[in-house]
C-alpha cells in the first residue's frame, strides 16, 4: 500500500506529464491551453521568417501543418532570393525534430570531457554559472572572462553579460572567418558595408571563393546569372573548385595571390588601361601604389604565382576592357597568410583602379538607413530603427588580451567587436597578459574552428568554468562545465535586423512552431535570465523579444503586420540606385573616410604597420614531400555547426584529402586508400581523392569533418578534422591562418 | 492480473524510463522489491539492480549514475535508444512524426493532454507508460488493449532490445523485465 502511494504521489498529479482533460483519472493540474490547441489539429499556415543554418540569415518562408513544420521555402517576396534557399536551409526540419538535440541545461558530473551530465533545471543552471562567474570577478577581475560566440543577433543578449561584468574580451568568430576583407575595407572606404553587384558583372575575377559550395544564396544566383548572360569568370584557386570548373580555372601557388594583383596593377599603369579620371577624382594615395608595383611586372609575377606573364597580362586587358563593369571579387573565407587584410586591400585597388565603384557590375556601398540619411534624394526612405536603451556599462579595467584597439600595432586595425578569437586559448596556457579563467561560449565550436585542437583542450582543462550555449553536444559543449540548451530558429522570434544593399531592408526572425523540446530557450531568454540572476537586469530593460521589436520598430513608423505578411520590410517606391550609374562624377558623400577619399594609401595601416599601401611578402613554399593543406566549404555544410544534422549527414558524411595524380602516384596512392597526414607534431588519418583538379604542391580536405565529441553520434571521428593539423598561428590583426601549413602524406 | 498491479506496474517502468528524479531515485529498491515480486525473472537480473543499489546508496550519488547512464542512453548527444516512438515508427528518425500525433490523438481522445511541467513529447516511452498507468488504474481496459496493441508494443519490439544492448545498468535491467512482462519474453 506504501508503494503504491509512493508511485502515484511521484507520478501523478504534479509529478506527471499527462494531465486530466475532463476529469478522468487522477491528475490535478488543468491542461495547458496553449498544449490543447497545439492537440487538435489546425490549419495550414506559412511563418516568414529568417534561416540560420547559416550566418547569413537567407528570408524564408516555413510551411506549418497542425503545428509541425513540414516544409521551408526561400521567402517569395525577397526578389534578391528569388524564393529560393540552398540545401542545408531546406534541412530545418530535420534539425529541429531530431533526437540528438541538447534537451535540458545539463551541468558536468564527471571529468571534463567525461561526457557525463546530470540535467538541471534553468534556475539551478543560472545560479551555478552565477556563482562560478563571481569567484572568478572576485579573484581575478571581469577581464578574466572571454566571450566567444559566432556572430549573430544573440550577440546583443550574449554580450551584454561580458560587457556587464567589465570584461574587454568579447570575441566573435570572424578572425576565423572574413575579417581580412572587413579590414581591408575598413582601411580603404571607411566601412565594411561594401557589396558586389555580381549579377550585372561583365568579366569577374576570383580569388579563393567558391560561390557554388560557399553558398550564399543571393550572391550564389547573381554570380549563376551573369554567368548565364555570358560573363566571363576566371577563377584563382590551387583547385579546381566547382566554381573554377564554371570559367577558366588559373592554378595559382598558395600564399602568393598579391603578387598577381601586384602585376594586373603593374599592367594597367604601364598600358594605361586604368580609369584615371577616377583615381583622381575619389582617391588618395595612387602615386605610392604606384611606386610599390612599379617593379611588380607580370614575368616576375609569373615565377612567383606559377601562373604565366602572358596570362596575367590578358587577365588585365580583359579586366580593362570590360570595366568599369568587371570586378575582381574581394573573398569571403579564412586568411591564406600574417598579412591577408592588405591582399584584400589590393584587390580593391585594383577594383577602383578599373572604376567599378557605384556603377552596375561593380562594388556600392550599402544603402541604409544610415547612410541613405546623406543623400538629400533619398533621405526619406531612411528610416532607422529606435535604440534599446540602456545604462551604460562599466569600462573594463585592463585593455584586451589580444591587444584589440592598440595605437600603433597592427592590432589597432582589429574591428573591436571581432578581435583575434584564437588568442583566448594562448592567454589561457600562458596566463599572459593575465589569466582569463571563466570563457562563455555561444553558438561556436573553439575545439573545432581555433586552429589546434589539442592545444585548445589542453586550454580547456585550465578553466575554472567553461559555459556552452548550443543546440547539440558539440565538441565544445561535451568539455563544458554548464550546457544550455538553445532552441532553433524555426523556435524563436528575434529583434529585427538590417540587411540592406542597394535600398533597406530589414528581415525579422518569427517563431514558426513552439519549441519542440520546451525547456530549449531562446539566446535573448537565456542571457535576460542569467543577467537578472547576477543582479544585471537593468541591462536587459525589456520585457520581452516582443517588445524589443516594439522598441526598435517604434520610431520607424513599421508595423510589425509588415513582417508577418511579408516577413520583410523595403521603402514603397524605391528603387534600387548606384551613385554613380547616370553621372560618373558624381560625389561619393557616403564614403566615411576621414579623408572622404577611398584610400588607396592609408594613414591608420601606414600607422599600425608602416605600410600605408600593400607591399609583397614572399611566404615559403612546401618542400620536396611537403604538400600546402588547404580547406574549404561544402554546399551542405556549415562550418562545423551542421555535420550531424541527420539528412544533411546523409548527404555528406565523411570528407576526404584531395591529392595530385602525379604526386599520388609517386607515393603509391590510389582513390580510397586509407593514409596519414602528417604536420609534424600531429597526424590524422584520412582516405585519399586522387584527382587532377588539383596543383601538385597542395592537399586539399573540406572543412569541419572529424569531430571529436562522441555524442555526436554520426559526425563523431568521421573524416579529417583539418583543424587538428593546422596551428593556432595568428596573423597581424589576429586573423587566423589556414593556408601556411605544409603535410606530408603516407599510406596508413 | 489485478488492477492495482498492473497500474502499479505500469507505473514504475514509468518512473524509471522518464528522466532520473530524485522520488524515484531514492525509491529505487522498493520497485525491485515489486518488480521482483510481480513479474517472473531471473535472479540476476534483480540481483544486478540489487547490486547498483548497493554500490550507490540513495541519495545525490545515485542521481548522477542514474544521470550518467539516461543522457547517453536517451537524452543528448550519442543517444543510444532514442525514447521517442516516431524516431523508430516513421522511417525519418525524427522525433514529432505521425506516431507521435496519433498518440497524442489517442491521449487526447481518452480525456488527457500532456502537462505542461515536464515539457515531454507525447510518445515517449515513459509517458505512454504512464498512460497505461492512468488507463489501468480508471479500469479502461479496452482502450488499454488498444493502445497497447497499436502503440506501445510495436514501439516496445524496437526500443526494448536496444536499451537491453546497452548494459547501462538499471536501465537494461528494467528493460528485460519489460520485455519480460509485455513481450512475454526474457
Ligand atoms: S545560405 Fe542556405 S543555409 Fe545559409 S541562410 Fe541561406 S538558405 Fe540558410
Amino acid at each position: 500500500m506504501q508503494r503504491r502511494q509512493f508511485l502515484k504521489g511521484a507520478l501523478y498529479g504534479t509529478g506527471g506529464t499527462l494531465v486530466a482533460l475532463s476529469g478522468l483519472g487522477a491528475a490535478t493540474t488543468a491542461l495547458n491551453p496553449r498544449r490543447v490547441a497545439a492537440a487538435v489539429p489546425v490549419s495550414r499556415k506559412t511563418v516568414y521568417s529568417s534561416c540560420e543554418m547559416c550566418r547569413n540569415q537567407c528570408p524564408i518562408a516555413v510551411k506549418v501543418e497542425n503545428g509541425k513544420v513540414v516544409k521551408i521555402d526561400g521567402n517569395p517576396n525577397d526578389s534578391a532570393f528569388g524564393g529560393v534557399i540552398c540545401a542545408r536551409g531546406n534541412s530545418g526540419p530535420s534539425l529541429l525534430y531530431d533526437p540528438e538535440r541538447i534537451k535540458k541545461p545539463m551541468i558536468r558530473t564527471g571529468e571534463r570531457g567525461s561526457g557525463k551530465f546530470k540535467e538541471v533545471s534553468w534556475d539551478e543552471a543560472y545560479t551555478y554559472i552565477a556563482q562560478k562567474l563571481k569567484a572568478v570577478q572576485e579573484q581575478y577581475g571581469g577581464e578574466a572572462v572571454a566571450q566567444t560566440s559566432h556572430i549573430g543577433p544573440y550577440d546583443a543578449f550574449f554580450q551584454t553579460i561580458g560587457k556587464a561584468i567589465g570584461s574587454p574580451n568579447l570575441f566573435s568568430h570572424e578572425a576565423t572567418c572574413p575579417m581580412a576583407r572587413i579590414i581591408g575595407l575598413n582601411t580603404t572606404f571607411g566601412t565594411a558595408a561594401i557589396n558586389a553587384d555580381y549579377a550585372n558583372t561583365k568579366y569577374l575575377l576570383v580569388v579563393g571563393r567558391n560561390f557554388f559550395e560557399g553558398i550564399h544564396v543571393a550572391q550564389t544566383r547573381a554570380v549563376a546569372k551573369a554567368l548565364s548572360q555570358g560573363t566571363k569568370m576566371v577563377v584563382l584557386d590551387p583547385r579546381f573548385s566547382v566554381l573554377a570548373a564554371k570559367g577558366e580555372w588559373l592554378p595559382i601557388k598558395g600564399t602568393t595571390d598579391l603578387a598577381f594583383m601586384m602585376a594586373l596593377a603593374n599592367v594597367l599603369i604601364d598600358e594605361k588601361l586604368y580609369d584615371e579620371e577616377f583615381i583622381k577624382q575619389y582617391t588618395v594615395g595612387f602615386d605610392k601604389w604606384a611606386a610599390q608595383v612599379k617593379d611588380k611586372t607580370p614575368a616576375w609575377a609569373a615565377k612567383e604565382t606559377g601562373i604565366s606573364q602572358d596570362t596575367i597580362i590578358r587577365v588585365a586587358r580583359e579586366l580593362a576592357q570590360a570595366k568599369p563593369h568587371s570586378l575582381i571579387e574581394y573573398g569571403w573565407r579564412t586568411t591564406f597568410t600574417a598579412d591577408d587584410f592588405q591582399l584584400r586591400r589590393a584587390i580593391m585597388i585594383v577594383n577602383m583602379m578599373l572604376g567599378n565603384f557605384e556603377v552596375p557590375g561593380g562594388y556600392y556601398q550599402v544603402k541604409d538607413a544610415g547612410s541613405l540619411k546623406k543623400v538629400p534624394a533619398m533621405a526619406a526612405y531612411a528610416k532607422k530603427l529606435g535604440p534599446i536603451k540602456a545604462p551604460s556599462f562599466p569600462k573594463p579595467k585592463k585593455g584586451r588580451i589580444d591587444g584589440t584597439g592598440e595605437k600603433g600595432t597592427p592590432r589597432q586595425l582589429t574591428p573591436i567587436a571581432d578581435g583575434a578569437v584564437g588568442q583566448i586559448t594562448e592567454t589561457i596556457l600562458t596566463g599572459k597578459p593575465y589569466p582569463i579563467k571563466a570563457w562563455l561560449v555561444h553558438r561556436f565550436n573553439p575545439v573545432m574552428s581555433i586552429g589546434d585542437t589539442e592545444k585548445t583542450l589542453a586550454a580547456i582543462k585550465r578553466l575554472d568554468l567553461l559555459v556552452t550555449c548550443d543546440l547539440y553536444m558539440s565538441d565544445t559543449a561535451y568539455y563544458s562545465d554548464v550546457v544550455l540548451p538553445e532552441c532553433t530558429y524555426l523556435e524563436r522570434t528575434e529583434q529585427v535586423f538590417d540587411m540592406s544593399g542597394l535600398t533597406p531592408k530589414y528581415v525579422l526572425r518569427q517563431q514558426a512552431v513552439d519549441p519542440v523540446y520546451p525547456d530549449t530557450k531562446p539566446a535573448w531568454q537565456i542571457y535576460k535570465e542569467l543577467g537578472e540572476k547576477m543582479g544585471y537586469g537593468q541591462y536587459f530593460p525589456y520585457k520581452d523579444i516582443d517588445d524589443y521589436v516594439e522598441r526598435q520598430l517604434a520610431p520607424t513608423g513599421i508595423s510589425r503586420k509588415v513582417f508577418a505578411k511579408k516577413g520583410l520590410w523595403t521603402p514603397a517606391g524605391m528603387k534600387p540606385f548606384y551613385v554613380r550609374s547616370s553621372d560618373a562624377k558624381a560625389s561619393l558623400t557616403l564614403l566615411a573616410t576621414k579623408s572622404k577619399k577611398i584610400e588607396i594609401f592609408s594613414d591608420a595601416v601606414q600607422e599600425a604597420t608602416g605600410d600605408g599601401v600593400p607591399v609583397y611578402v614572399q611566404y615559403p613554399q612546401p618542400g620536396e614531400g611537403e604538400f600546402r593543406l588547404i580547406e574549404g566549404k561544402v554546399a551542405v555544410h556549415t562550418n562545423v555547426g551542421t555535420h550531424n544534422v541527420p539528412v544533411l549527414h546523409e548527404l555528406m558524411p565523411e570528407n576526404t584529402l584531395w591529392i595530385n595524380a602525379k604526386s599520388a602516384a609517386k607515393l603509391g596512392l590510389k582513390t580510397g586508400d586509407a593514409i596519414v597526414i602528417s604536420a609534424g607534431k600531429y597526424e590524422h588519418k584520412g582516405t585519399a581523392n586522387v584527382t587532377e583538379g588539383i596543383r601538385p604542391d597542395t592537399v586539399f580536405c573540406y572543412h569541419g569533418f572529424g569531430q571529436i565529441s562522441p555524442q555526436l553520434t554520426r559526425a563523431f571521428g568521421k573524416g579529417i578534422n583539418d583543424n587538428k593539423l593546422i596551428p593556432d598561428q595568428l596573423g597581424l590583426v589576429g586573423n587566423s591562418i589556414t593556408s601556411m601549413t605544409f603535410v606530408k602524406v603516407r599510406k596508413a | 492480473m489485478e488492477q492495482e498491479t498492473a497500474e502499479e506496474l505500469y507505473l514504475s517502468f514509468a518512473g524509471i524510463f522518464q528522466r532520473p528524479r530524485p522520488d524515484i531515485a531514492r525509491h529505487l529498491e522498493e520497485l525491485i522489491d515489486l518488480w521482483a515480486q510481480e513479474i517472473p525473472s531471473s535472479e540476476k537480473v534483480i540481483g544486478e539492480l540489487r547490486d547498483f543499489c548497493r554500490a550507490f546508496p540513495a541519495g545525490e550519488a545515485r542521481e548522477n549514475a542514474l544521470w550518467g547512464e539516461y543522457i547517453p542512453l536517451f537524452e543528448t548527444g550519442h543517444v543510444e535508444a532514442p525514447p521517442y516512438a516516431s524516431v523508430y515508427l516513421d522511417g525519418e528518425g525524427l522525433v514529432l512524426g505521425r506516431e507521435a500525433e496519433e498518440v497524442r490523438n489517442f491521449y487526447l481522445s481518452s480525456g488527457y493532454g500532456l502537462g505542461s511541467e515536464q515539457g515531454e513529447l507525447p510518445d515517449h516511452l515513459g509517458v505512454e507508460l504512464e498512460f497505461l498507468a492512468l488507463l489501468a488504474g480508471t479500469g479502461s481496459w479496452d482502450a488499454a488493449q488498444s493502445f497497447r496493441q497499436k502503440h506501445l508494443l510495436p514501439f516496445l519490439r524496437v526500443i526494448l532490445p536496444k536499451i537491453r544492448a546497452t548494459e547501462r545498468p538499471v536501465y537494461s535491467q528494467a528493460a528485460e523485465l519489460l520485455t519480460s512482462w509485455q513481450l512475454g519474453q526474457c
